[in-house]
């Protein structure tokens, strides 16, 4: 199940130590809001309202690291992704997996949790030169966050203008969320997509909360 | 009570709509639209407050945001009082309690007018500085006397039952200041497609139309108001703010808006409803259309209640059919506040007379009241104001061309009402809050916004432009072009302001301070700024008293100093006191304008960041489980951890001792998830930890762990932590819970501005991990419990080793390393499955007794063991030899380290530096407060010598006495000699010099 994995000739030692982190069955998994119960508000809460929270849990989420300079790592993500690596402040998508660029040099791969280990596998066989995979599927989560008021909800919480004109569908951005961070990525017209650190998530559900009460919140899980 | 003042016709109040409000515990009743002064002067309310020093009576002066006396509190309830609110801007609602804030007991009834005259002598310019200072020990009694006397209002003494937020806003053109100027701007910005924001101050937008009898287009101005602001509502790359004061203008085009969303509704917001909001909006560019403020003229009591601001009586006249009095003398020095008494006169009261200064005043609206049979009287002055709850009368003169002087005989003149202009001061608050100084110009007698390095453009009566035509056409002028700046429409575009009629006006006179028969310091008072009781002769007094610059004048006289920052006041001061120095008043100039530009809530300040959504708490994968089991927690950086768990009836000391004592007896268990962790990929991955750490990680094997510190440039310790070889090119580091963010960044710049060139790449994987470190003789036994993967023989899996496998079902990174000293495994698993382990070691460990212990007992724990925490027993003046932990500085590396030279500066190398060393009380159960400083002479008398702290200080149960480390200059060579540490209440803790290794020196316990 875990293994010590070469991304180099057998022969050779393993340069990187990569890990399947990702029990086969049996021992339950909590994502970073398991303690708020969402569920049991998704069925007992409101149905109605101005705005729309679900968390995406327990994605596989990896971290690609690289120069846009290093064809064989530009190559060889577009290869096993099946999207190129996207360009400043843009997102990929290709069914269930997608793509956010974090900084010139970083990208977030969100793929089905038990993907993650495999993918990473395919990455690195697939990559040469100078580059980095990490694995940080237990250390965030993604919240949706969706309807007519979703915006004033992400007004009232990050500094970067999330207006029509300056944050089309697609785009992403690293920001302030409150006093933590998020990725902000823009999924339609009234959705939008935010990755949070694990540890910072109950903060964020509060935050989100408060911030919709006056539009009425809708938690869907 | 009947609305004595109250017109039959007009206004742009809703007759039908009444509402009852209190003020001073008396019922009133007013209209919507009202604003509680409107009101007030409506039922005939003529005091509001009493002033700061003299405890003279006060009236409302104003009609808006200068207004310094008619300063309220608002609230029905105790939690909903609010201080500090100005009758002039804060509008009717049914159900409204106000009370007088000055005016202590009672602003009519007044037992401070008796204390208050004394007051008054015993509080002259300068009063703060030559009385307060000395004895300071008094200034407490002053401050309380003072403020409550002083109007400052009060705050609630419960919990405010409102919430307050914050709304980031974006603008292309932010354009502040609805009235003709910047409905103007808004029309063409809003047309060219930019996005604009348009924020005014008012319930309504419209600025002075609303109360003006021009005309538009042929058409009266407030339905050109109507027109255009039907048309913006129509446009969506349009936001329309009203009830909203751009109160601050920071760098970089940076605004805040302070908008009040249910003041005018109730004493309290609705359900869900913030009551105020502040936008933070960052615009590109800034049109500033914020007006202008009528100066009053500066006479011999001129504070009396009904002495007014001639625009003021205007507007309180045509927009809210309230005419405050019956016989009216205005006394102006200039044409527009003819206005005033024509507006006046058509509301069918009394205009006494109009007294203009200047000695041949020929302008269209001089003709017109003179057609209108009105009594002018020119070249005269109002030189002092009779009555003393009410103006009574008026004592008129003529003065010399210049205003500097009375020439003739005083006539006097019955009324109950003066209003008085010295003309405009347009408002360039917000356009000096960024920096800019503004400039003085000859021919509008007023400062207009000077140069700005912000994308700023100014439109209106801002700029000294009086006329509407002019505000029309400069408001429609810097729409297009704030735009154009900004990327929309055409600057060149040839677009027709909207036409206003024309009125020829003479010239004003340039008249601030009004001459009396006596001298100034002689002459009944002549105040200057109400608020603060400052007058003309404070002023003359300060600058005969050698304050000459206006900065010293106005912290002398406390001019401006109040909550309306001298918005009536402060210009009229700097020309008394340019005359009083015999220079001009640009050589004078201004004080600097700051926000915020009206006072404003904390709430609005706060926002949302406060109260549970203060500050993030950052909680671990196992923190349900430690809230379940009882749990105090520490906060530790951002992070909530378990600090000690205490079982029923249990006091902290106990509960220490029980859980030092399960660990090192049979197996004890801590949540280590809040570790800094940093993930670390690349070819040179270890030449980089070579250069960031002070010791040698050349040789350490994949599958190895090795302690690291981590040192700045200058030498000292910064952090330090277990890094861990994973694979060749690939390493964990482990960091200080505190330490991870700054570690990281630090890693980021030495990488990014010094190594560029080394391959290696950093990734926090701090939340990723969930940490749990079983510690104790049985910690072996119970992991094998849990794992068949791993071989965990002692030979095999040694200390200082990892492995991985699965542990309770789980992937598992295994590190056997130790911070109690005993035999030690940290587990790390993907924090989703984090809970999930802990609690199977839990139900394993039951027959262990395994002991779940938080931060105190794991400092315990390794203060037995002398180990260090960075940040604790380091305060960025230790090195690591200070520390005693020379064998983890390696001097042999290629390359050399951050910190190698500065720690071998001369001053580092010194002998008889303070130096880490272990303390052993004399007396076993005296535990030394942290903190405690060294002295090798208790008997010494003060100051005596000192010679280090103590740091790290507890009572170790499994040794049945105390422990501590604390630094002791040149300690390392004191071994076996007594330091003696003096506490506050005289006491003297006497300590033995030790190794800091107080258990198990030989390190044989986590080998075993």
């Amino acid at each position: 199940m875990s293994e010590l994995i070469v991304d180099k000739p057998a022969a050779e030692q393993p340069t990187v130590a990569v890990m399947n982190q990702v029990p086969q069955s049996g021992p339950r998994a909590e994502s970073p809001l398991h303690h708020a119960d969402l569920p049991t508000i998704a069925r007992k809460g409101p149905q109605q309202g101005g705005v729309y929270l679900e968390e995406l849990k327990l994605l596989g989420h990896l971290v690609l690291r690289g120069s846009t300079d290093n064809q064989a790592f530009m190559a060889g993500a577009e290869k096993v992704l099946g999207v190129a690596l996207p360009g400043s402040l843009q997102s990929a998508e290709k069914g269930e997996l997608s793509v956010r660029w974090l900084a010139p040099d970083e990208w977030l791969v969100i793929v089905p949790g038990a993907r993650a280990f495999d993918l990473e596998r395919e990455l690195r066989a697939a990559m040469s030169g100078h580059y980095a995979i990490v694995n940080v599927s237990g250390g965030q989560t993604v919240l949706s966050l969706s309807g007519p008021k979703a915006r004033d909800v992400l007004m009232k919480t990050t500094p970067y203008d999330v207006h029509d004109r300056n944050f089309p569908v697609g785009k992403v951005v690293t920001s302030v969320f409150a006093k933590t961070q998020a990725v902000i990525r823009r999924t339609g017209e009234q959705s939008w997509e935010l990755v949070i650190r694990r540890s910072f998530a109950d903060y964020a559900w509060l935050w989100l909360q408060d911030a919709s009460a006056e539009y009425g919140l809708v938690v869907r899980s | 009570m009947t609305q004595k003042n109250r017109l039959k016709t007009g206004g742009r109040i809703e007759r039908g709509k009444p509402m009852k409000f209190s003020y001073n515990g008396r019922s009133y009743q007013g209209f919507e639209g009202d604003t509680l002064a409107a009101a007030l002067l409506a039922n005939g309310v003529d005091i509001v407050g009493r002033s700061f020093k003299y405890s003279r009576p006060r009236g409302i002066v104003a009609a808006g945001a200068e207004e310094p006396n008619a300063v309220l509190q608002l609230g029905a309830t105790e939690a909903t009082q609010v201080p500090n609110v100005r009758a002039t801007q804060q509008e009717l609602f049914d159900g409204l309690v106000a009370h007088a804030t000055n005016g202590w007991p009672n602003a009519e009834l007044d037992l401070m007018s008796y204390v208050g005259k004394v007051g008054g002598r015993m509080m002259p310019p300068g009063f703060y500085y030559k009385t307060f200072m000395y004895p300071q020990s008094l200034w407490e009694t002053y401050e309380k006397f003072i403020r409550k006397a002083a109007g400052l209002g009060r705050s609630p003494l419960e919990n405010d039952p409102d919430t307050y937020d914050h709304l980031n806003q974006h603008a292309d053109v932010m354009i502040v200041g609805g009235g003709p100027a910047g409905l103007a701007a808004a029309l063409q910005a809003a047309r060219s497609g930019a996005r604009v924001i348009l924020a005014d101050e008012q319930q309504e937008f419209g600025g002075a139309l609303l109360h003006s009898k021009e005309q538009i287009d042929g058409r009266p101005a407030t339905e050109w108001v109507t027109k255009v602001v039907e048309e913006l509502r129509g446009y969506d790359n349009v936001l329309l703010l009203p009830r909203s004061t751009v109160n601050g203008y920071h760098d970089h085009n940076f605004l805040t808006i302070h908008e009040r969303r249910t003041d005018h509704i109730a004493d309290k917001a609705p359900a869900n409803i913030s009551r105020q909001r502040m936008h933070r909006v960052r615009a590109k560019w800034v049109v500033l259309a914020t007006g202008a403020h009528e100066r009053p003229l500066v006479f011999g009591n001129n504070d009396v209640p009904g002495c007014m601001l001639a625009s003021a009586v205007s507007t309180y006249i045509n927009r809210y059919a309230v005419v405050p009095g019956n016989e009216l003398v205005l006394m102006t020095t200039n044409d527009h506040a003819y206005h005033c008494a024509l507006d006046w006169a058509n509301a069918g009261r009394k205009v006494v007379a109009i007294v203009d200064t200047r000695a041949n005043p020929d302008g269209e609206l001089v003709q017109r009241a003179k057609q209108q049979g009105l009594k002018v009287i020119t070249g005269s002055a109002v030189i002092e104001v009779q009555g003393s709850k009410r103006v009574s009368g008026v004592s008129v003169a003529p003065i010399s061309a210049d205003g500097s002087r009375v020439t003739g005989s005083v006539e006097r003149l019955s009324c109950d009402t003066v209003a008085s202009s010295g003309g405009w001061s347009p408002a360039v608050h917000l356009s000096c809050h960024t920096g800019s100084r503004p400039e003085w110009r000859d021919d509008i007698i007023g400062f207009v916004p000077g140069k700005t390095v912000q994308k700023q453009l100014t439109a209106g009566a801002l700029n000294g432009s009086y006329s509407l035509q002019a505000c029309l056409e400069e408001g429609t002028k810097a729409g297009i072009d704030a735009a154009a700046n900004a990327g929309f429409g055409d600057s060149a575009a040839d677009v027709k302001a909207p036409q206003a009629n024309a009125h020829r006006e003479g010239k004003a006179m340039p008249l601030f301070h009004v001459p009396h028969t006596k001298p100034t310091s002689r002459a009944p008072k002549q105040f200057v700024d109400y608020q603060n009781d400052v007058t003309a002769a404070g002023i003359e007094l300060a600058t005969r008293e050698g304050f000459e610059s206006i900065e010293h004048v106005k912290r002398y006289t406390a001019m401006g100093f109040g909550t309306d920052q001298g918005k009536l006041g402060n210009i009229n001061g700097m020309a008394i006191a340019a005359k009083s120095l015999n220079q001009t008043i640009p050589e004078t100039g201004t004080t600097i304008f700051r926000p915020n530009y009206t006072p404003i809530t904390f709430g609005a300040i706060a926002g949302r960041h406060c109260g549970e959504l203060f500050d993030p708490k950052r909680y671990t994968p196992m923190h349900k489980w430690h809230l379940e089991q009882g749990a105090k927690f520490e906060d530790v950086g951002l992070w909530k951890r378990p600090w000690y768990f205490p079982k029923a009836g249990e006091s902290m000391q106990e509960a220490l001792n029980r859980e030092c004592r399960a660990t090192r007896e049979s197996v004890g268990i801590l949540d280590a998830s809040t570790l800094g962790k940093i993930d670390i990929q690349g070819k040179d991955a270890r030449e980089f930890l070579g250069r960031v750490y002070s010791n040698a990680w050349a040789k350490l094997a994949v599958g190895k762990c090795r302690y690291g510190l981590m040192c700045g440039e200058d030498g000292m310790v910064f952090d330090d932590g277990v890094t861990s070889c994973l694979a060749e090119n690939h390493f964990i580091m482990t960091t200080t819970t505190g330490g991870a963010a700054r570690v990281l960044e630090w890693l980021e710049l030495y990488h990014q501005t010094e190594w560029p060139e080394l391959e290696v790449y950093f990734n926090t994987v701090t939340d990723q991990w969930a940490t749990m470190t079983i510690s104790g003789p049985n910690s072996r036994k119970l992991l094998s419990e849990l794992t068949d993967d791993i071989d965990l023989d002692r030979d095999t899996f040694k200390f200082m080793d990892w492995r991985e496998g699965t542990v309770a079902g789980v992937p598992a990174r295994v590190f056997r390393i130790s911070f109690t000293g005993e035999l030690s495994f940290e587990i790390n698993v993907q924090a989703n499955y984090g809970l999930h382990v802990w609690e199977k070691l839990f139900e394993q460990g039951e027959k262990y007794n395994i002991t779940p212990y938080g931060t105190e007992t794991m400092h315990i724990l390794r203060a037995e063991k002398g180990f260090i925490i960075a940040g604790q027993d380091t305060d960025g003046s230790v090195h690591p030899y200070d520390l005693g932990m020379g064998w983890c500085v390696s001097n042999q590396k290629p390359f050399s380290f951050i910190g190698k030279r500065g720690m071998a500066r001369e001053d580092c190398v010194k002998p008889n530096r303070k130096q880490l060393v272990g303390l052993k009380t004399k007396d076993p159960q005296k535990v030394i407060p942290e903190g405690s400083q060294a002295v090798n002479d208790p008997q010494q008398p003060l100051p005596m010598t000192m010679l280090g702290h103590v740091t790290s200080s507890y009572y170790s149960a499994c040794l049945g006495h105390s422990i501590a480390m604390g630094f002791v200059r040149g300690g390392h060579d004191r071994m076996g000699e007594t330091v003696y540490y003096p506490q506050a209440d005289g006491s003297v803790i006497e300590a033995e010099i030790c190794s800091p290794i107080f258990l198990d020196p030989k390190g044989e316990r986590q080998n075993v």
